[in-house]
């Protein structure tokens, strides 16, 4: 048997690769598979301590994740499809209204 | 139990309200009929607050015409309102402004008169429920309320640099009341245990008033207090943060010295009605609540911020008093008077003796009357001229003799000369004074007020209304006419019968000085005062409804969740 | 029935008191509200008819007090011990405020002294009001002033009839607010009003004083309650215990500063130690209160001596007599009756009330006293060198004020009021003659512009000449008898610690009835003999019509008849004969008397003056006069034309500016007060407190808040990176603890 400490370490190197994914890559479409990706490793450790515990709560978690994650999926592609249409790009830093 | 009995309070101070709805139902073009309903809605509130007035018994209970229910139990809030001989003669000072201030304000106010006429009436209702709440709460969100419509007053009707000046009110006097809020959520936590927990004046103060004893004997000895057990030990240590977050607050609204510049500002850009208001009760909240609250819930802080504060008060005397000689602006010269005379009223309440304290709240009514009746006279020079500035008149006692008149008796009284109202007040306040253990040097300093008094009321009168007519504008100003005469004559007769029978009005602030000083003695080290002495007894509770819902959560202070 | 029988019957119920104030204020009430519609002849009619109303209640209030039989004398009851009051009669209307322990009364009292001043103030008023009748018929105010003038009497009449000091000081802050009135009646003359708001804000620093004075006073009355012994009630007669059991509920009801309450405060007051025996002596220190620590003797001190620049304001005394010469810038009957006969005498009545207070302390009375030497000196020195009749009445004013202080001072009370009452028949003479002189003459007042004025104003000029040789103090008219009994009071009178004042004040006193007679004998030429000015403004005078005669008339009688209260006639004690005006006012100075007597620190001489001291005075008055004359006669004539010298021209000028006290105390007082109130203005409210306190808040807050904008850039990722580390950071610190 696998031990716990492998998924999690795998978990958080997904965490960390999405989490760094979502601070430097310029393009939204990227930015939103990393998003995904961390979602993801979240999963993992729900999994995994799920399955160490034998609890049934982590998968109830990591589907509730997982519908989340469909939804805020469906919501964010339409916004970047919006904002593709309004302003030509999906380039993260040419977007920046919100500011001052 | 008539329904008067019971209702009495509550009806004086949501008529005006009342009739705010009827108001707000009339058609915004119905001018004359706003006016006349509002007036209308002010005149019963006088009567009513009249009658209430002479139903209080001087030798009576502490709180009379009391009023509670049960509201906001969980929190352990009630409606509770109720007078004692302070606020019932403030009271009397707000009902009968409220009729002359709509009189003043019919040829001055040509927009908005309908928001103009709501935002009075409401205004009434919040500063006559500030007056009469003995919930702590309750009190707080009267005290809150009235920034609103006194803010759009000043904002909406005032003169040309209106939105600089309300704003200036309405952060100045916010900040000083946030404070405050924090210090009552404060209060409410230390003075009593989870379960039964209160915001109800009388409860927290006969809490707190067995730890205030506990810390007077420990002061008295010179021990080391900040061991004491319990509350007593919290409030030693927390007290003094506790009052400054309430004297703030208050000190603001009075405006003592150095927090009065807001004053000057609003006054100036005020309308006429929202001059007289400000003046007449809104500035005496302030020493209504130094009397209310801060000094009985904080007897031994009070104590020791003593000589600051009567310091601050005798600098706000001679230094509102110095102020008025180098300004140009007539209302400007009436606003910092207030300083002077709020001073006064302060130093009264500081000198803790049956006589500085009611003096002071004399002093109160006094003002009201006098200062309300010179924004008063003086609105109605301004609207016809349009300018404040003393050098734009000159010499028209010739061509408006009444208003000249008028205009010297109310001078008279604001300086205090004997046989007017304001000679009482200022004489018991400065014999109060001397007597306190304050020192002579206070009394001495504020009498100096009685000099620059005269030399600045006299100069600004001379200014006016003396010397050769020089402008040419003045030649064609007309007197009073009927309607502002009415307007300004209950003024002058008020100033008389305060002046010459003064004592039925004492005698219904007197009962309350003498039980405020036994509460503010509380906190003089080594005192005697048995905390059994000073206990506040009110109603209590009504039962609770016999028809609560059935399936209804078990009433239980939300408290108990800390 | 004769008269006697009929004035025996008229008598004043004393519940009938208030009417002598309140007939007056009806009359101000009338004239000041309904007076334009009443119209011109009503007007008169009400404000004479409630003057004239109240001499007569007055007068049947001094008959009660006064009775012609003795067995009629009336006595009234002491509230503050078992003892009567002799001559005297009063009514408490009831509270007027009271607030802890103190309480004030509205009680109204006549004896002797009030009885005195009482037909003095309405009898002068009356000749006044109804010399006021013709001399203001051309001013279309007429209503303004008569009302004003009403009420005037009436807070005179309030301020005499008073029992306790409050209510006193209602009619004196009430006199002074009727003198700004009237002093400002011609209010469109900006320097009138000012005149106006320079007296009223003078009189205010005295009311300051006066104020701390009563709050003293106050103090000391509850401390003396309090430490006070029944040995101290030993000397106020009866039981001792008794006594002080009545001492202290007179003082619940009618409280510490009823003058009745002072009394027998001071007659229960040992002087020593030594006599005390355990009771409160004036070297006894207050155990508590405020005053902790200081004597009763040092308090009252003070306490007298702030009452003495309350009465310097008053009664225009140095240092703020300043404001009285201005004041004549009010009609000329104003100035008669406000600034010559009555308000101005306040201050004397004070002290004179209050005597017994005032011989408990020789440090107090000889502060009085030299107050009252200078005042005169000085007063006497300017009005050398004024042109202006009405000035130089003004400052004769304040010189004979000055005399009555040196009087009170000394302790020859009774001789001062009788200067009082003289003074107020030849003033007022002297006053309304000066009026009817501008009346006739096209309202000149510069006496060098005038001149032969005896030829066409026959009456007006013999008026005069009687009140000039009354006040110069020629026998055998009433200026001289009452002077000459203040100088002889002051020459035998001895104040404890201060005997060289008694002679030093003396031969000031000389020195200034000299003056008095040079100066005055100054304005009676140059406005009478001679010839006529070439520089009038008409060429002829008119003498004035029967309402303003008369009242000369009258006025120049009294001041002749007046003499006859100086004269010993009355038995007084040990078989020497006593002045009338001294023995009628012994039951009012019987305190002072007794306590004097007990404590030795004032010795009060009771011997008449010798025909020596007579011919002294005399001789000095005349001497004065014959300078006047032989200067304004003979000298200054024959050296017409000719320039003066430079000392001459420059003491002149000195004198007429009146040693630049004026300007001083601009430059002194009221400069500093204007500047420094601009300064605060501008450097502490608008400067510190506005712009950096207030605004600097709103300013920093509105400064952070534009910082802070910057860190907004609009860019997720930035967020994102910074929510990241502080996620970072919050799990190293968390793992720092761990590892601990």
């Amino acid at each position: 048997m696998v031990p716990i400490s492998y998924y999690l370490i795998l978990a958080a190197a997904l965490f960390c690769l999405g989490m760094f994914g979502v601070l430097i890559r310029r393009n939204a479409l990227v930015v939103f598979m990393c998003v995904e990706l961390m979602l993801n490793a979240a999963n993992l450790t729900f999994l995994a301590f799920a399955k160490q515990n034998g609890h049934l709560t982590g998968h109830v978690s990591a589907f509730f994740v997982i519908a989340v994650a469909a939804a805020e999926a469906s919501i964010g592609l339409a916004i970047v499809i919006a904002v593709f249409r309004s302003r030509g790009t999906v380039s993260i830093e040419e977007i920046r209204t919100m500011k001052h | 139990m008539s329904f008067f009995d019971t209702h009495l309070l509550n009806l004086v101070v949501y008529l005006p309200l009342l009739f705010a709805a009827l108001v707000w139902m009339l058609p915004g073009a119905e001018r004359g009929q706003i006016r006349t309903i509002t007036f209308i809605g002010m005149m019963v509130d006088a009567v009513f607050g009249v009658w209430a007035y002479l139903r209080f018994d001087p030798s009576g209970a502490e709180f009379q015409l009391e009023y509670r229910t049960r509201w906001l139990e969980q929190l352990g809030v009630s409606y509770h309102i109720g007078a004692d001989g302070l606020a019932i003669s403030l009271l009397l000072l707000t009902v009968f402004l409220g009729p002359l201030v709509v009189m003043a304000s019919q040829t001055y106010i040509t927009e908005r008169v309908k928001e103009f006429h709501l935002a009075l009436l409401v205004l009434q209702t919040v500063m006559l429920g500030a007056l009469v709440s003995l919930d702590v709460l309750l009190f707080y969100i009267f005290w809150e309320a009235m920034l609103i419509p006194m803010y759009l007053l000043v904002g909406v009707w005032g003169a040309e640099d209106r939105q600089m000046a309300a704003v200036k009110f309405f952060l100045y006097t916010l900040a000083g009341s946030l404070l405050m809020l924090v210090a009552i959520v404060a209060i409410y936590f230390i003075s009593s245990t989870p379960g039964n927990r209160s915001f109800d004046y009388a409860t927290i103060f006969n809490n707190l008033s067995t730890a205030h004893s506990q810390i007077a004997a420990c002061t008295g000895t010179g021990g080391d207090c900040s061991t004491l057990p319990g509350m007593a030990g919290i409030l030693y240590r927390w007290g003094p943060w506790l009052f400054a977050a309430f004297a703030i607050a208050f000190a603001i609204k009075v405006p003592m010295w150095p927090v009065h510049t807001w004053l000057p500002d609003a006054h100036v850009q005020a309308p006429v009605a929202g001059s007289m208001i400000l003046a007449g009760v809104m500035l005496k909240m302030g020493t209504f609540g130094f009397w209310r609250f801060a000094i009985p819930f904080f007897p031994s802080a009070a104590h020791q911020a003593r000589p600051l504060l009567a310091t601050l008060a005798v600098i706000g005397i001679v230094y509102g008093a110095l102020m008025c000689l180098a300004q140009r602006d007539i209302k400007k010269l009436i606003a910092y008077s207030s300083v002077s005379h709020l001073g006064y009223c302060m130093l009264g309440i500081l000198a803790l003796t049956a006589e500085g304290a009611t003096g002071s709240a004399y002093q109160m009514l006094n003002h009201g009357v006098s200062t309300g009746a010179l924004f008063l006279l003086f609105g109605f020079l301004y609207e016809r001229r349009h300018t404040r500035l003393m050098s734009d008149y000159g010499g028209i006692a010739k061509v408006v003799p009444v208003y000249t008149a008028s205009f010297l008796i109310i001078t008279f009284s604001s300086v205090a000369v004997p046989g007017t109202n304001g000679f009482v007040g200022e004489f018991l306040v400065l014999l109060g004074t001397f007597k306190s253990s304050l020192g002579l040097g206070f009394g001495a300093f504020a009498t100096l007020g009685v000099i620059l008094g005269a030399a600045y009321m006299l100069w600004m009168v001379q200014k006016v209304f003396f010397g050769p007519l020089t402008h040419r504008e003045n030649q064609g100003l007309t007197d009073l006419n009927l309607r502002e005469f009415a307007t300004v004559a209950p003024f002058l007769v008020l100033v008389l019968v305060m002046g010459l029978m003064p004592q039925p009005f004492l005698d219904r602030i007197n009962p309350s000085t003498e039980r405020f000083l036994q509460r503010a003695e509380l906190g003089i080290p080594g005192s005697q005062v048995r905390p059994s002495d000073v206990q506040i007894s009110v109603m209590g509770l009504p039962p609770a409804g016999l028809a609560a819902a059935p399936n209804a959560p078990t009433p239980g202070p939300l408290a108990d969740r800390r | 029935m004769d008269l006697k029988q009929f004035l025996l019957q008229l008598r004043l119920d004393p519940s009938a008191l208030w009417l002598i104030i309140a007939l007056p204020l009806l009359g101000a009430f009338l004239c000041g509200v309904f007076g334009r519609m009443l119209g011109r002849a009503n007007v008169y009619l009400v404000a004479c008819a409630a003057v004239a109303g109240s001499f007569l209640l007055s007068l049947s209030a001094f008959l009660s007090v006064s009775p012609l039989e003795a067995a009629q004398a009336v006595t009234m009851e002491n509230a503050f011990s078992s003892g009567t009051i002799r001559y005297a009669f009063g009514y408490d209307f009831g509270t007027w405020f009271s607030a802890g322990t103190f309480r004030v009364n509205f009680g109204l009292m006549v004896d002797h002294l009030s009885g005195t001043l009482l037909l003095v103030i309405t009898g002068v008023g009356f000749l006044i009001h109804l010399y006021s009748t013709s001399y203001m018929s051309h001013d279309d105010g007429y209503w303004r002033y008569f009302a004003y003038l009403n009420l005037f009497v009436a807070a005179m009449l309030t301020l005499v009839l008073a029992d306790n000091l409050v209510l006193l000081f209602v009619g004196w802050e009430g006199v002074g607010m009727a003198s700004y009135l009237l002093i400002g009646f011609w209010y469109s003359d900006t320097a009138k009003a000012w005149a106006g708001r320079k007296a009223f804000v003078t009189n205010r620093i005295g009311d300051f004083a006066f104020l701390i004075a009563t709050f003293l006073i106050v103090l000391l009355v509850s401390a003396f309650n309090t430490q006070a012994t029944a040995a101290n009630f030993s000397m106020v007669g009866g039981n001792p215990e008794a006594a002080q059991v009545r001492y202290r509920e007179g003082l619940q009801m009618k409280g510490p500063v009823a003058f009745q309450g002072l009394e027998t405060m001071a007659n229960a007051l040992h002087v020593t130690p030594e006599k005390a025996q355990g009771g409160v002596n004036l070297q006894t220190p207050i155990s508590e209160g405020p005053l902790e620590g200081r004597t009763f003797g040092g308090v009252l001190t003070v306490a007298l001596l702030l009452f003495l620049l309350g009465a310097a304001g008053k009664s225009a005394q140095f240092p703020l007599y300043v404001w009285l010469p201005d004041a004549m810038a009010g009609p000329t009957p104003v100035s008669a009756l406000i600034h010559a006969a009555t308000m101005v005498t306040a201050g004397v009545y004070l002290f004179s009330r209050m005597s017994y207070l005032l011989v408990l302390s020789p440090t107090a009375m000889v502060t009085v006293a030299i107050i009252g030497t200078i005042t005169s000196l000085l007063a006497a020195l300017i009005a050398f060198a004024q042109d202006d009749i009405k000035k130089v009445l003004a400052y004769s004013t304040v010189s004979q004020l000055g005399i009555m202080f040196m009087g009170v001072g000394m302790g020859i009370f009774w001789a001062a009021v009788l200067h009082l009452v003289t003074h107020a028949f030849f003033k007022a003479c002297l006053f309304l003659g000066a009026g009817s002189v501008m009346h006739g003459n096209a309202d000149e007042t510069d006496i060098k512009k005038l001149g032969g004025v005896r030829h066409e104003m026959k009456q007006t000029w013999f008026t005069f000449l009687v009140a000039t040789l009354a006040i110069t103090g020629i026998v055998p008219l009433s200026g001289f008898f009452s002077k000459d009994a203040i100088y002889h009071g002051i020459h035998h009178n001895h104040l404890h610690g201060y005997e060289w004042a008694s002679s030093v004040i003396y031969y000031m006193g000389l020195l200034i009835a000299a003056s008095t007679a040079f100066y005055m004998s100054r304005v009676y030429l140059l406005t009478f003999e001679g010839k006529r000015s070439p520089e009038a403004k008409i060429p002829h005078a008119h003498e004035s019509d029967w309402r303003m005669t008369t009242p000369l008339w009258v006025l120049a009688i009294l001041s002749v008849v007046a003499l006859f209260q100086a004269l010993p006639l009355m038995p007084g004690r040990g078989g020497v004969m006593q002045p009338v005006m001294e023995n009628f006012l012994g039951p009012v100075f019987s305190s002072a008397e007794r306590i004097a007597a007990r404590g030795g620190e004032v010795k009060l001489d009771h011997s008449v003056p010798s025909i020596i001291d007579y011919l002294k005075a005399w001789l000095v008055a005349l001497a004065g006069g014959a300078a006047a004359g032989f200067m304004y006669l003979k000298f200054f004539p024959s050296r017409a034309g000719q320039p003066a010298p430079a000392f001459a021209r420059s003491v002149r000028r000195f004198t007429q500016n009146k040693f630049y006290v004026d300007e001083a105390y601009e430059f002194l007082v009221i400069r500093p007060v204007k500047n420094v109130s601009a300064i605060l203005y501008k450097l502490v409210d608008t400067l510190l407190i506005d712009t950096v306190a207030v605004r600097g808040t709103a300013w920093v807050t509105a400064r952070l808040g534009s910082a802070l904008r910057y860190v907004q850039t609009g860019d997720a990722q930035a967020y994102a990176a910074v929510m990241a580390l502080a996620l970072l950071g919050g799990a190293v610190y968390a793992l720092i603890l761990v590892m601990k």
